[in-house]
C-alpha cells in the first residue's frame, strides 16, 4: 500500500495521461479525494490546511447530480451508492468533495473516475440553489 | 457412563486407526497428521448439556461463507501466512457448526431486519418487517396491533436476566433493533407517518425498553434518531421531528450516557449504559480512530464486564455492522477489515467468558453476490489479482491469470453493484465499449479499489446463499447439519432452559 506521501510524488513524477482537448489543463498537483481528510478519524488533512486557496487536481468520482443544468456537483472517494439497507434517509459520507464548475456540469456516471481541477476551499458554505452545505470545495474547477 | 464408554471405544478405534496408518507412505505429511489429529480433537469433544446462564450472539452482517472465506484469508495474510491455512477464532474443533438457510417469508433474497427477527423470536418474518407476525404487512402500521412477538431478550428478561446490544451500525439498524423493537417498517427509526398510534420509533422503542428494566446496556452509533432536529451531541446532530431528546429521558432514568472513547473509558459498572458514537454508523475498522470510537472488541469486553455482574446471567447480541455495508459499496477493502474486527470481538468474548455457562453463537445474517474467481495460486493476494498456479513449491506463480479478453483480474468480483464493468453512456445504454478495465496489483489493493461486478447496479445487493453458524458452550452441538436461521433462537432458548 503506497503512503500518502510516495502517491504524491508519484503523481508529480507521472505525465498526465490523454490529451484533454477542449478541457483546461489541470494543476501540476494530483491527488486523491481522501487525501484532504485524516487517514483515520474525522477532521481535514494537513495536506487540505495547507494547501487552502491552491489550485489542485484531485481525483474521484461523481455523484449523481441535485439539480439538472447546474454547475455545482459533489466527488466521492468511491462511486457513491446509493444502499436502501445502508441508509434510511439520503446521506452523503463526511469525506467527500463540492465542486463549482465553470461550464454546466456535463453529467459523468457516477462510477467512472474523473479528475477535477479547482481551486481549493476551506470553511462552511451554503449553496443558495440546492441548500447544500459544504466544507471544503473545489471553485472555478474543471474536470476531465 | 454410555457416553464414556462410547467415548473410550471410539478412542480406542482411532488409536488401532493411527497404528494401521503408519505403513502408509503418506503417513509422515503434515497433512495426514494433522488431519489425524483434527478427528482425534473431535472424538473428544464432549457435548456440554448443562443449563446455560449466559447466551452471547455475534453476528457479522453481511458475513456468508464467501465473505468469511476473505476475511480468513486476508487475516492469515496480514499474518505472514499464504492465507488458506489460517483458522479464525471460531473455526477450531472446539466449535460446532452448521449451514443456515436465511431466507424470509416473502423474500428467497433477505434482508437484515427478519433474519436478525428470525434469531431473537424463533420465527421467520416478512422482508422489512422486525419481530412481527407472518400477517402483518411492510409500511402499514394497522397491522402491527396482534402481531407483536414475543422476543428472546423479553423471555430472559423475566428470568432475571440483564439484556445487551451492541453494534458497529446505527443501534436503530436491523440487527440490533431486533433485540428490543417490533415495527413495521425497518425504516421508522427515529419517527413513525402520521397517524401511526400502533407503535413508536425504533429509538423511542429502546428507551423505553431501558425503562421496563429489559435492555441494560446498548452501544453503537446512530445518535441522530435520539435527538431534536438540529440539537447537537458529541458526533451526532438529531432529525427527530417531535423535539424529543430521548439521551436526556434515558439518562433521566439514571441511565450512563458515553458519546466518544474518552466518556467510553469512563463509564462504571453501576448503572445501565447507552453509548451512541457516531450521528450515523460508526467508522469502519479501516478509518476508525481509536481516540474517537473504541473497536468492537473494546465494546464487547465492557459489555461483558457489565452485564456478567448479574448473577441470573445475561443475553448479548454483538453485530459487525459494517462488513454488510462495505460489500454493498464492493469494497472488499473494508470488508475484510471489519471482518478481522469481528474475529477480534469474538475471541474476546471467548476470552472473558466461561464454556461451561455460556453459549456463544458466531453467525451472519445473509451473504452478499460476493464470487471467487479462479485458478488462483496459493497466496495469491486476496484483495488482489490472480496469479497462476505454480508447479513446484506451494505459493503462486509470478504469473497472472489472464481472461480471455487478455487482461488480468482480482480474485475477489462481485455479480452486481457498483464496479459493474458495463457503464451508462451517453445514450443511457448501459455498455463496455473498451471492455475490462485494465487493473494493477496496485490499484487492486488500494483500500478505496471497488471490484469488478457484472450487472450494473448502484448498491451491490444481498444474496440468498447459505450462511454459517459456530458454537461453544451448552447445547452448542445441537448445530448440526444444514438449519433454518430461526432454529438458532430455539437452540437458545433450549439451553437456558434445559434441565
Amino acid at each position: 500500500m503506497p503512503t500518502r506521501r510516495l502517491f504524491i510524488a508519484r503523481a508529480l513524477a507521472t505525465p498526465l495521461a490523454a490529451p484533454m482537448l477542449a478541457r483546461p489543463a489541470l494543476a501540476d498537483t494530483s491527488i486523491r479525494l481522501r487525501d484532504l481528510y485524516r487517514v483515520r478519524g474525522t477532521g481535514l488533512s494537513d495536506l487540505a490546511r495547507a494547501s487552502a486557496g491552491q489550485r489542485l487536481s484531485v481525483s474521484g468520482f461523481m455523484a449523481p447530480p441535485l439539480k439538472a443544468e447546474s454547475r455545482f456537483f459533489v466527488l466521492t472517494k468511491r462511486p457513491m451508492a446509493v444502499c436502501p439497507f445502508c441508509e434510511s434517509e439520503a446521506d452523503w459520507p463526511n469525506d467527500i468533495l463540492a465542486v463549482y464548475t465553470k461550464r454546466v456540469v456535463d453529467v459523468s456516471p457516477f462510477n467512472v473516475l474523473i479528475t477535477v481541477s479547482g481551486v481549493l476551499e476551506l470553511g462552511s458554505y451554503r449553496d443558495p440553489d440546492t441548500g447544500f452545505v459544504s466544507m471544503v470545495r473545489l471553485s472555478d474547477a474543471s474536470y476531465a | 457412563m454410555k457416553r464414556t464408554l462410547i467415548s473410550a471405544l471410539a478412542l480406542a478405534a482411532a488409536t488401532s486407526a493411527h497404528a494401521q496408518d503408519a505403513a502408509l507412505p503418506q503417513a509422515s505429511s503434515p497433512w495426514f497428521t494433522d488431519g489425524q489429529a483434527a478427528v482425534a480433537a473431535m472424538i473428544a469433544r464432549q457435548p456440554n448439556t448443562a443449563r446455560a446462564r449466559n447466551v452471547i450472539v455475534l453476528v457479522a452482517d453481511g458475513n456468508g461463507v464467501g465473505t468469511n472465506y476473505i476475511t480468513r484469508l486476508f487475516d492469515g495474510q496480514q499474518k505472514g501466512m499464504l492465507g488458506e491455512e489460517n483458522v479464525l477464532p471460531y473455526e477450531t474443533p472446539e466449535w460446532s457448526s452448521a449451514l443456515i438457510k436465511t431466507y424470509n417469508i416473502n423474500a428467497q433474497t433477505p434482508d437484515s431486519a427478519p433474519t436478525a427477527g428470525a434469531m431473537n423470536t424463533g420465527v421467520k418474518q416478512r422482508f422489512n418487517l422486525i419481530n412481527l407476525g407472518g400477517d402483518a404487512i411492510h409500511d402499514d402500521c394497522a397491522t402491527v396491533t396482534g402481531n407483536e412477538l414475543t422476543t428472546f431478550a423479553e423471555i430472559v428478561s423475566d428470568m432475571g436476566k440483564s439484556v445487551g446490544a451492541v453494534s458497529t451500525a446505527r443501534l436503530t439498524h436491523a440487527t440490533p433493533a431486533a433485540v428490543y423493537a417490533k415495527t413495521a417498517n425497518r425504516n421508522w427509526e427515529g419517527s413513525v407517518p402520521e397517524g401511526c398510534d400502533s407503535q413508536t420509533d425504533i429509538a423511542t422503542q429502546l428507551i423505553d425498553s431501558m425503562e421496563a428494566g429489559i435492555i441494560d446496556f446498548a452501544m453503537g452509533g446512530g445518535g441522530r434518531a435520539f435527538l431534536p432536529e438540529g440539537e447537537a451531541n458529541g458526533q451526532s446532530t438529531g432529525r427527530r421531528t417531535d423535539g424529543v431528546n430521548l439521551i436526556d429521558r434515558a439518562t433521566g432514568l439514571g441511565v450512563q450516557f458515553a458519546n466518544d472513547t474518552a466518556s467510553f473509558d469512563a463509564l462504571t459498572m453501576d448503572a445501565p449504559v447507552l453509548a451512541l458514537f457516531n450521528d450515523s454508523h460508526m467508522e469502519y475498522e479501516a478509518d476508525r480512530a481509536d481516540d474517537d470510537e473504541p473497536s468492537l472488541a473494546e465494546m464487547t469486553r465492557k459489555a461483558i464486564e457489565f452485564l456478567s455482574q448479574n448473577e441470573n446471567g445475561y443475553y448479548l447480541e454483538i453485530e459487525a455492522g459494517r462488513v454488510d455495508h462495505a460489500n454493498h459499496d464492493g469494497n472488499a477493502a473494508r470488508v475484510v477489515r471489519d471482518g478481522v474486527a469481528f474475529a477480534e470481538a469474538v475471541a474476546m468474548a471467548d476470552e472473558l467468558t466461561d464454556e461451561s455457562d455460556t453459549l456463544i453463537i458466531v453467525t451472519a445474517d445473509h451473504e452478499h453476490s460476493i464470487a471467487m474467481n479462479g485458478y488462483c495460486g496459493r497466496g495469491s493476494d486476496i484483495m488482489g489479482l490472480c496469479y497462476d498456479v505454480a508447479q513446484s513449491g506451494d505459493k503462486h506463480s509470478d504469473e497472472l491469470v489472464l481472461g480471455s479478453d487478455g487482461k488480468p483480474f482480482t480474485v475477489v468480483g462481485y455479480l452486481n453493484g457498483a464496479g459493474s464493468v458495463l457503464v451508462e453512456q451517453p445514450d443511457g445504454s448501459f455498455a463496455a465499449p473498451e471492455g475490462r478495465a485494465d487493473i494493477t496489483q496496485e490499484e487492486a489493493t488500494d483500500l478505496d479499489y471497488v471490484q469488478q461486478a457484472l450487472v450494473p447496479k448502484s448498491s451491490e445487493s444481498h444474496s440468498g446463499e447459505d450462511v454459517a453458524v459456530y458454537a461453544k458452550g451448552p447445547w452448542a452441538h445441537l448445530f448440526d447439519s444444514t438449519l433454518e436461521q430461526n432454529v438458532i433462537f430455539h437452540v437458545m432458548n433450549h439451553a437456558i432452559t434445559a434441565e
